[in-house]
């Protein structure tokens, strides 16, 4: 890197950033000139592998970015984007015989050297500091400090030379925590290039925002790729990809499954990349007859789900599909009356019921294993038989409880599903992901419900435990009861379902039959393609 | 083949033992000191009938607020504004006795009420908002305050023994075996006990204790469990209220007088009762025996130092050290345990490998 001009006695951090830019400028142009043959070149990575205890997450992917192109990266749930970003911001290693060529140079990349590099990551969830204004934001840790003193003016004078340039309106001086999630992005591209980053990785920047912002925040990414940078763009909405990108690689499973000019590129041919399961990773789940309707929503708003309406019957179960962000455990949450219903009906046994809280739901039969087991589901600290005992609190008449009920219920179901453990006693967090689900849905039979919403009932989840739980929901719906499955793990939708309704923004996209359910078809409309 | 057990220290299994221990090492250290000092001849004063009752005399009050603010912070809360609060009621009572002439009784229940209805505003704002228990109890302590001064003029209110029924021996002519000293048994250490038991059961054999350890844990689990969150933060500092009241119109029988200062420090005695038997501050965990073990604990300190004839300064410096040694020694001790368990699953992982690896070769 550049010669460190340290100003004033104490300046510690004081290698002022104009100056440090200075330097880049100086450098990129005898660097440009020794290589002027591949001189567009910033990134390339080959052979990049990454191996998790008992998982690949990637597999001899090979990559790379030129400058002033956008490179999009598409791939479903877990086909190892943001494994392949993280290695890219030095957060992971690649696993040996990775190579990384910054500039035609092999890097060994960590956080601070990609930073010092001009690598510049966007996560989805912003890391800012909401009190400070925006540009105290872009120069946090880079202030510009002469004899000690912050220079003010001709931060705000950089800072707003950058905001103008990229056409926005954001004031210097507001504050990060009343911008918006399109605010906050923007002034993140703003630091990117007031630092002269050489490259922008951007991990679903449009998740939140409305179509207008969308435009908003394209147009500005046109901007930045035209004064140089080269971006990563990450992004689930496939109008996106094609109205920015220069070249798209489509991730599966780890793998890199192909990589295209988008220039003559169609929607189809890239779907079809995205899609192609190996046929092994599907489970074969037994079919139990379907009975008679149980649950319904109608035109069901609230908690940003719009207008959802299905019915669900016994003996089913009613796969929720679509991408993170799509508003799936948001329905959930309102069905379950732990979040507002702001208009529609809920039906259960074809009588209208008002869910204030999620009492009411439970006392209505309802159970709901939520995504987020360490904090939703389960009181960690305490043993399986009080994790187990707890929610059927709500249908026990009688004040005084007894210990020895408790553990003789918690011992049952330690039996029944076959928890690992010696007896109930055991504390809830000493257990393993598998087990620790399992204790969740004992909580829930010992409620006696009928109607069951499971939230990513497999996530982090081993293989052995993912066939134990199937095999426990299908032991429900024997028993005539019903499920609403929400699920981001395609070949879990795809082989437990017996219906799917794919979600997109809060709507509902598509209702699939059992004939219907296809990778192809599920990712299509969760990607955008509205049924007509 | 299974894993061995995870074999728990005893410390782990009986959580109280850890902290009882504790406190066992500290009266025989306080007794051998007494032998020392003052010869074997005598019997330890320390632990004389009559030195055990005085201590059971001295804790008996902020024993009953401890067991309010075990529940309180077992749910999630803290509760800073017990202290001025008893005093609050104090004054309230003595007034009622010797200003307003409305009796005895309607005194206490004035007393009592006011502390029911203060502590249930404050449940109130702690529950249906997101500010911080600690905060919102520190203003009402700072306003109790205001409102005891208010209305004593800033100066004490002197009764007429109107009270002394509290405080009558119920053990009248029994006698130290020892010294000869007449022993004393008051009607608010037995209320104590009482509360205690109730307190005690409330915990372990409702299902409102066992809603009360869910919300300590993780409110937004119980809420999806079916628990009304806002409602049992609420519940608890209405039980605190009552029990505060009941401990200021006990205080107030031992002193005959309301004044400012006679609730003064009972908030921090009673939260370091509390975190002495191994209650969370953070909630979910704590029971009532701990926090009794936690009373007796504290109480003794000032108590022995008195024997021994320390400055009463030294008190403090003594009730301090206890409380980090009593709440750091739970961390440790699980570290500890921890590391030699690690220890040992690596020992008998080791080991299966090992024998694995021969009996392949062997079929080979």
């Amino acid at each position: 890197m550049g010669v460190k001009i340290r100003q004033g006695p104490g300046g510690a951090s004081a290698s002022s950033a104009c100056y440090r830019a200075a330097d880049r400028e100086g450098e990129r142009t005898t660097a440009n000139r020794e290589r002027f043959n591949f001189m567009s070149e910033i990134l390339r990575l080959s052979n990049i592998s990454k191996t998790f205890p008992g998982v690949v997450a990637l597999q001899n992917i090979s990559f790379d970015l030129n400058e002033g192109e956008v490179h999009c990266l598409c791939g479903e749930n877990g086909a190892g984007k943001s494994t392949l970003i993280k290695i890219l911001s030095g957060a992971y290693q690649p696993d040996e015989g990775a190579e990384i060529l910054f500039e035609g140079k092999p890097v060994v990349l960590n956080p601070h050297l990609a930073m010092s590099l001009g690598i510049q990551t966007i996560y989805q969830e912003h890391v800012v500091f909401e009190t400070l204004s925006v540009m105290e934001n872009i120069f946090a840790g880079a202030e510009i400090v002469k004899r000690g003193f912050l220079q003010k003016a001709e931060m705000r004078r950089q800072t707003l030379g950058v905001l103008k340039y990229l056409k926005s309106g954001l004031s210097p001086d507001a504050k990060m925590g009343d911008l918006n999630s399109s605010g906050q992005k923007i002034v993140e591209i703003a630091k990117g290039l007031i630092f002269k980053r050489r490259a922008i990785i951007l991990d679903e920047p449009t998740a939140s925002l409305s179509s207008v912002e969308i435009e908003n925040l394209l147009d500005i990414i046109e901007t930045v790729k035209n004064s140089g940078l080269g971006i990563i763009y990450i992004s689930h909405h496939l109008e996106e990809v094609f109205k920015i990108g220069d070249r798209v690689t489509v991730l599966r499973d780890g793998r890199k499954v192909s990589q295209h000019e988008i220039a003559g590129l169609t929607k189809t041919t890239l779907i079809k990349d995205m899609v192609g399961r190996d046929p092994s990773t599907f489970y074969r789940r037994e079919k139990v007859p379907i009975g008679e309707v149980v649950f319904e929503a109608r035109e069901v708003n609230g908690n940003g789900a719009r207008d959802i309406s299905f019915t669900l019957r016994r003996g089913e179960i009613l796969g929720i599909a679509g991408m993170a962000g799509s508003g799936r455990s948001e329905l959930m949450n309102v069905l379950f009356g732990s979040a507002r219903l702001d208009f529609g009906e809920i039906l259960i046994n074809g009588k209208v019921v008002k869910h204030s809280n999620p009492e009411k739901a439970i006392r209505n039969k309802m159970c709901f294993i939520t995504e987020d087991r360490q904090n939703t589901g389960l009181f960690l600290p305490q043993t399986i038989a009080q994790n187990v005992t707890i929610a059927n609190l709500v249908n026990t008449r009688e004040f005084v409880v007894h210990s020895r009920d408790d553990a003789e219920t918690g011992d049952k179901f330690v039996k029944q599903l076959a928890i690992k453990t010696p007896n109930s006693q055991t504390r809830a967090v000493e257990l393993s992901g598998g087990n620790q689900q399992k204790v969740v849905l004992a909580k829930w039979f010992n409620t006696n419900g009928e109607i069951f919403i499971f939230d990513e009932p497999t996530l982090g989840i081993d293989v052995g435990s993912k066939q134990e739980i199937y095999k426990v929901m299908v032991d429900l719906l024997k028993q005539g009861k019903a499920i609403i499955m929400v699920s981001s793990d395609m070949p879990e939708v795809i082989s437990m379902s017996d219906r799917v309704i794919v979600m997109k923004n809060g709507e509902k996209m598509a209702e699939l039959t059992t004939e219907e359910i296809s990778e192809e078809n599920i990712l299509t409309y969760s990607i955008g393609h509205k049924e007509i | 083949m299974s894993e061995p057990a995870k074999r728990k220290s005893l410390f782990q299994r009986h959580e109280n033992l850890r902290v009882l221990s504790i406190f066992i090492g500290f009266v025989i250290i306080i007794v051998l000191l007494q032998l020392i000092t003052e010869g074997t001849n005598r019997f330890p004063t320390f632990i004389s009938p009559v030195n055990l009752l005085n201590i059971l005399q001295q804790v008996g009050v902020p024993g009953i607020v401890a067991i309010g603010m075990t529940i309180v912070m077992i749910s999630g809360g803290i509760d800073l504004s017990v202290g001025m609060l008893a005093s609050l009621v104090s004054i309230v009572t003595a007034t009622g006795i010797s200003k307003w002439h409305i009796g005895v009784v309607p005194s206490i229940l004035a007393g009592i009420m006011t502390a029911v209805v203060l502590e249930t505003i404050m449940g109130y704002i702690i529950s249906r908002t997101k500010v911080e228990p600690f905060i919102i109890t520190l203003g009402g302590m700072i306003t109790f305050q205001g409102m005891a001064l208010l209305l004593c003029n800033s100066r004490e209110v002197i009764m007429n023994r109107e009270l002394d029924f509290l405080k009558v021996n119920l053990i009248q002519g029994a006698r130290d075996p020892f010294n000869h000293l007449s022993l004393i048994i008051p009607p608010y250490v037995l209320i104590f006990f009482l509360i205690a038991l109730l307190g005690g059961l409330l915990l372990n054999y409702t299902k409102y204790g066992r809603r009360v350890y869910a919300v300590g844990t993780s409110p937004q689990a119980a809420y999806l469990a079916g628990i009304n969150v806002q409602n049992m933060k609420l519940s608890v500092y209405i039980i605190m209220g009552f029990l505060v009241g009941i401990g200021a119109v006990m205080l107030l029988a031992r002193v005959n007088t309301g004044i400012i200062t006679l609730g003064q420090g009972l908030e921090i005695d009673s939260i370091a009762m509390v975190v002495i038997g191994g209650t969370a501050l953070k909630g979910g965990k704590g029971n009532i025996v701990g926090t009794l073990i936690g009373v007796f604990f504290l109480g003794s300190i000032g108590n022995a130092m008195n024997m021994l004839r320390l400055p009463s300064e030294v008190q403090f410096v003594a009730k301090g050290l206890v409380v980090i040694i009593a709440v750091s020694a739970g961390d440790v001790s699980t570290r500890i345990s921890g590391f030699l368990s690690r220890r040992k699953e690596l020992r008998w992982r080791a080991e299966q490998r090992a024998a694995k690896g021969e009996s392949v070769e062997s079929t080979k």
